[in-house]
């Protein structure tokens, strides 16, 4: 995903540069605020009565305890999450978001804590259910199992119209290889865009593989599939990591660690199985 | 839709998302409140300019009216919200500040949608005042009145009770734009169904909420725009 608009992303640069300028000081880190959107369940949601949850609250607790340190919550929304962030609001932003190479430019990564290939989700009914390489892995790295892939898409995707969620890698995969092959619909959330794929309105939706999963079990998650090629890795980024300040290698140092210590025993691997129903934990190596 | 599931979804029950809801009608009404209010004292600031003999003052008015009618309200929620945090942090850094400065999300709205609405109340009010019969003006002149005199007891309240309509129009531009000042996270009204639809996946329901609560709120002020205007037309003559 990329930043909201270019004039934010202007303002956030400038703000890291005014960030930079100033000495920095080997910091000692005891309370750090995390921003989260608290409506991309199940990442980050609200329970009825207000309070906050998900994959992302549960793993910050575990994380912030291995490093000793007192992290407090703060909901924002996701356009602008970016530039909060450079500006001081807090400290980190753990809200499902993909560490891509564009979003390094403005801001630094712990290691991924999860990573999720991305796919399509079509009606069972549709000729697109039997899309090529369905379930296959596909590395973007890799150039030439890429273009395979693609060359073998190309023809099923022929003029149809898959909706995506703007401003996100996955509609940067769009736009980078079907780009005129296929009707792109953007559209401000995942939910829309599974709301006008159950209408009929689009042909299929591209979206990663951890949240159509919770799609697939909401009510009329039953009318739907998973099909193409599960793509990873290249623009889509290393996997979903927590969003730090450049100019705050103490703390990236921090999360790196706890984050290696929570995929070696398993944590991540639990906390992936209780709240996604798949595990998304990122191999150990990577 | 399964209605008793969703009367259970939008309930007061512990699976209830309606304590949360009823709060964030209330912050959408207190933010409404507060950004007509701004709009109110930026209309009579604007009004009187346009009013005055001075062309610098004339100016001035004309230059906001036309700014702010012309570019959309999100822009200038994104520009006080976001912009304003960075160059307050800056100007901040500058003295020796090295924490974040920025305005609360309940401040920036009330001041964007105030001061974009002002733009139109400046309208209004001047147009009201423009549709004082002249008679009544020169009357209040030919028995001596002074300007502040004739302010509060001629052109103040004939003046308010035809601005009055078109304020009505204003607020009830003011509660649909403050959905805009979602995007900064305040907890009204859209916010907090996003917030709902994304974390129960079920946005019909939520949306459609949101769309009774709005209609709830515009319906209600109406009435008592209507019953305001009905009072202050109480002495006018009635159409045979």
């Amino acid at each position: 995903m990329s930043l909201p608009h270019p004039l934010l992303r202007a303002l956030a640069g400038a703000a890291a540069l005014a960030l930079l300028a100033t000495p920095a000081l080997a910091k000692e880190w005891t309370k750090v605020v995390i921003a989260t959107e608290g409506a991309y369940a199940p990442y980050n949601l609200h329970a009825p009565d207000g309070k906050l949850i998900g994959f992302e609250i549960d793993l910050a607790n575990d994380l912030c305890a291995r490093v000793k340190l007192t992290c407090e919550f703060v909901a924002q929304d996701w356009d602008g999450i970016i530039p909060g962030l450079n500006a001081g609001k807090y400290d980190a932003i753990m809200d499902g978001m993909s560490i891509t190479a564009k979003r390094l430019e403005v801001i630094n990564f712990s290691r991924a804590y999860t990573r999720s290939p991305t796919t399509f989700a079509v009606e069972k009914t549709s000729p697109l259910a039997h899309m090529p390489d369905t379930g296959k892995r596909v590395s973007l790295d890799d150039k030439a199992a890429t273009e395979a892939a693609i060359k073998e898409l190309t023809p099923a995707l022929k003029g149809k119209i898959i909706g995506v969620q703007i401003a996100t890698i996955q509609a940067d995969l769009l736009n980078t290889y079907f780009k005129g092959v296929v009707e792109i619909r953007t559209y401000k959330t995942t939910e829309e865009h599974d709301l006008d794929l159950a209408a009929g309105r689009v042909d299929a939706a591209l979206a990663s593989t951890s949240y159509f999963v919770s799609t697939l079990s909401k009510p009329g998650g039953d009318k739907l599939v998973l099909a193409g090629p599960l793509f990873t890795g290249g623009l889509l980024g290393q996997g979903t990591g927590v969003g730090l300040r450049k100019s705050d290698p103490e703390l990236k140092e921090l999360f790196d660690r706890a984050i290696s210590e929570a995929i070696a025993d398993g944590t991540i691997r639990t906390l992936s199985l209780k709240w996604f129903k798949t595990d998304i934990s990122p191999p150990p190596s990577s | 839709m399964d209605l008793g599931g969703y009367f259970t979804l939008i309930g007061f029950g512990p699976a209830g998302w309606g304590d949360q809801l009823l709060a964030a009608a209330l912050m959408t009404l207190a933010v409404s409140a507060s950004a007509f209010f701004a709009s109110l004292a930026f209309g009579l600031v604007g009004a009187a300019a346009k009013l005055a003999p001075s062309a610098l003052l004339r100016g001035l008015a004309e230059a906001y009216t036309t700014i702010f009618r012309g570019v959309p309200d999100l822009l200038v929620i994104y520009l006080f919200y976001f912009g304003g945090s960075q160059a307050l942090s800056a100007l901040g850094h500058l003295f020796g500040h090295a924490g974040f400065l920025g305005l609360n999300a309940f401040m920036v709205g009330t001041l964007a949608v105030g001061l974009v609405a002002g733009a139109y109340q400046t309208e209004v009010i001047r147009g009201a005042y423009f549709a004082i019969p002249p008679g009544e003006i020169e009357a209040a002149r030919a028995v001596g009145m002074g300007r502040l005199l004739m302010l509060r007891r001629i052109t103040g309240p004939r003046a308010l009770r035809f601005a009055l309509p078109g304020m009505g129009n204003v607020w009830q531009q003011v509660l649909k734009e403050s959905a805009l000042i979602s995007v900064t996270g305040l907890a009204e009204i859209l916010r907090e169904i996003h917030i709902g639809a994304g974390s129960t996946h079920l946005p019909f329901d939520f949306y459609v909420t949101g769309f009774f609560l709005y209609l709830a709120l515009t319906t209600l002020s109406g009435f008592l725009f209507r019953g305001a205007e009905a009072w202050t037309m109480r002495a006018e003559r009635r159409p045979a």
